[in-house]
């Protein structure tokens, strides 16, 4: 069972590996215990590499990791993954030794980062899980959220206290969401203070990314504005296709796996060029049933509402400005873009460079449109549930392979 | 009233539980992978897929399991093996055909019992790895249990109540003429929701859900994994094969011998349920308490009226 960890800028090398996936008929794990081969797409910053290999470490063995750098190697990378695999299985049965090293370093290993959140216990020791901390040692010294005096579990600080919203004193830990997390941003990470599971307090943060920042969702818009020639039909391609993505990502967190699975299998064929006709007709089935399906409106609604006032106040240009709502309207503006996108991938005609609105909102703008996604977060976020949280991130899926800036230093490389 | 069954059929009773979860989460399998990869090519791609699972447990039986930092592991354990087992012992008084493993006269109560183990199970599971999101999936199963369980027990009490009697030998006995879902399809509806509910499963997957990389099941790898999950699908089969004898007439039926009877109409049920999961997004509880407790609860408690008024009658 595979478990990606996407890295900003790596969107191509994701969508491939996906597709490999789909056609080995391997399943993606959704946090690390369950899986046995980490698939890194992307090429990580060293500090970034190092917590990869911490997070591979805290995996059941055996375990390996494979890189994805381009799309075209994933085939190649989940065959070479397979076979470390099989390797590392025969070389455990032979030595029991070996077994006994590995398991006494897992032991030791902390319980992963971002998705393997430990416990109540453990706070804001988890924000630097990784890097300079493989052991468990040092509870301090980086984050910004211990200035308060811990007592400690097995090396882990014990939850701090503070008012919920009904003015009672109850637990609260940080717990950061991301960065590899089952149907997340890539490199986004939400540092929440969380009391229950209800999100008290959140802060954006980026795993470090690549510095060019070009976006493969707003490609054709980027070159667009840098005076090159493109076709209407590749850019409406590429519109319907982000679409997708996005709503495979927000319906698989619904709960409706299925739906997200041929959501994202007509991704896929919308941007190997599948004829425009036949795209339609399967869209068109898909969409009526995401948009007409009861249970799901009265899932999603009333969640993460954003007035279109407000979004224009904070520089929200895209669908999540077009929606005027919650959860639910933005995913039906997703769905209706998407469809009024199959219309024109046979316009030939060049992209006319006035206004250049991609999937997420006007590229080559003052800032870029996820930017203005990212921003909105922790006032949406702050006071729902965690499963709520969720599914309003997924709404407004901000893609960090834009030059998106985040307030925290460590992630302002971008 | 029949007698229970041979010694035999407890040794017989989780095997043939094993057997059709593994065929429920085979036909499951079969479904979801149509979705991801299109329709199959041939009937022996169809059948690579319905063995997923068992591949899935083979893969998990040779892996090592993992430990987190400062976990308790002996209380996560306990949850993790009470799911299979509340799931065998809820099965007791399954009668396969007419004769359960054991048919006590208050059966019905000893299945709702047993099933409520499963919110000890799942929370234990969820607290024992001392990890946040695991322990936030074990708390949702509580407050899913609060949604799910009283429409659940009046659904039930309204079948006891039809029949007079708490012994589900009983419950089959009574319903010779007429099946209990004919008569008291609210109560037969609400107890499929859950029986979904009961087993985490489906739109009830909230407690080892996605937004939760997997929720109270999150940090739990190899056997530890199978035996929940397995245990999962068996709590659903039991659930699923129990509305047999409470509303659909048990192992009544023409030609076929009961035993086949009780196996086809469980089939039914079960491939209802996975074919209807897929209609249901996952229900928060959050809202769908609302609707347990303003609409489910109302319901059933008319439904019980409705029972206990021709029953006075008859």
């Amino acid at each position: 069972m595979a478990l990606p960890a996407v890295l900003p800028g790596a969107t191509q090398a994701r969508l491939g590996v996906e597709a490999e996936l789909r056609r080995r008929g391997w399943e993606t794990a959704q946090a690390p215990a369950a899986a046995d081969l980490l698939v890194v797409c992307g090429s990580p910053y060293p500090e970034e590499d190092r917590r990869l290999d911490t997070l591979l470490r805290t995996m059941s063995q055996p375990a390996a990791r494979v890189d994805v750098t381009r799309p075209e190697h994933a085939a190649q990378a989940l065959d070479e993954g397979f076979a470390l695999l099989r390797d590392k299985a025969a070389s455990r049965s032979e030595s029991p030794l070996g077994h006994e090293d590995a398991a006494a370093g897992k032991h030791d290993a902390h319980p992963a980062k971002g998705t393997a959140p430990a416990g109540p216990a453990h706070g804001p020791h988890h924000e630097h899980a990784g890097p300079g901390h493989p052991g468990q040692d040092a509870p301090g010294g980086h984050s910004g959220h211990e200035a308060h005096t811990m007592s400690t579990v097995a090396g882990l600080p014990m939850a701090d206290r503070a008012a919920d919203r009904d003015g009672l004193s109850l637990d609260r830990l940080n717990l950061p969401l991301g960065p590899v997390l089952a149907d997340w941003p890539a490199g986004l990470i939400l540092r929440c203070a969380l009391q229950g599971d209800i999100v008290q307090e959140v802060h954006v943060d980026r795993v470090p990314g690549p510095s060019d920042g070009t976006s493969f969702w707003n490609e054709p818009w980027s070159r667009a504005a840098r005076g090159e020639p493109v076709e209407r039909g590749a850019a409406a391609r590429r519109r319907c296709a982000a679409h997708l993505d996005s709503l495979g990502r927000l319906l698989s967190l619904a709960g409706r796996p299925d739906t997200a699975a041929r959501l994202r299998r007509l991704r896929d064929d919308v941007l190997a060029g599948a004829p425009s006709v036949h795209c339609g007709e399967r869209l068109q089935a898909l969409t009526k049933r995401v948009e007409r399906s009861r249970t799901l409106r009265w899932g999603l609604a009333g969640l993460g509402r954003l007035s279109a006032e407000r979004a224009r106040q904070r520089g929200v240009t895209g669908p999540a400005l077009e929606a005027d709502g919650d959860v639910h309207d933005r995913l039906l503006t997703w769905s209706r873009e998407a469809r009024r996108a199959v219309r024109d991938f046979d316009d030939g005609r060049p992209l006319s460079t006035g206004r250049l609105i991609g999937p997420r909102g006007t590229v080559e703008g003052t800032v870029p449109p996820s930017q203005a996604l990212l921003d909105v977060l922790p006032e949406l976020l702050t006071g729902t549930e965690l499963g709520c949280a969720r599914l309003i991130v997924a709404s407004l899926d901000p893609d960090l392979d834009e030059p998106v800036a985040v307030p925290a230093t460590e992630g302002a490389h971008a | 009233m029949p007698d229970a069954a041979p010694l035999w059929a407890t040794v017989i009773l989780p095997v043939a539980l094993v057997s059709v979860a593994v065929v429920t989460a085979g036909f499951d399998a079969v479904l979801s992978a149509a979705a991801v990869r299109g329709r199959p090519g041939s009937p022996r791609e169809v059948g690579t897929w319905a063995a997923a699972p068992l591949r899935e447990a083979f893969r998990l039986l040779a892996q090592q399991p993992r430990r987190t930092i400062a976990a308790d592991v002996a209380l996560g354990r306990i949850g993790v093996v009470l799911v299979p087992v509340a799931a065998v012992l809820a099965g007791a008084v399954l009668p396969l055909g007419f004769r359960p493993v054991s048919d006590p006269a208050v059966g019905i109560v000893w299945f709702n019992a047993m099933e409520a183990l499963a919110w000890a199970a799942v929370w234990l599971t969820g607290w024992g790895p001392n990890s946040a999101l695991s322990l936030i999936g074990g708390y949702r199963f509580l407050a899913q249990g609060l949604a799910y369980e009283l429409p659940h027990m009046f659904a039930i009490t309204t079948a006891a109540l039809g029949a007079g009697s708490l012994r589900v030998g009983e419950v089959v006995a009574a319903q010779d003429g007429l099946w209990f879902a004919v008569w008291m399809p609210v109560a037969f509806l609400v107890y499929l929701l859950s029986a979904m509910a009961m087993s985490f499963w489906g739109p009830f997957g909230h407690p080892l859900g996605r937004d939760t990389a997997g929720g109270a099941a999150m940090e739990l790898s190899g056997v530890d994994r199978l035996v929940l999950l397995g245990g999962r699908w068996l709590l659903m089969v039991v659930t699923a094969a129990v509305s047999v004898p409470l509303f659909l007439g048990g192992g009544n039926g023409p030609l076929l011998p009961p035993w086949a009877w009780t196996l086809l109409k469980t089939a039914l049920v079960l491939a209802a349920l996975v074919a209807g999961r897929r209609l249901l997004p996952t229900l928060r509880m959050e809202r769908y308490t609302e609707f347990a407790w303003l609409v489910l609860v109302p319901a059933t408690l008319l439904q019980a009226l409705v029972v206990a008024v021709v029953v006075l009658n008859r």
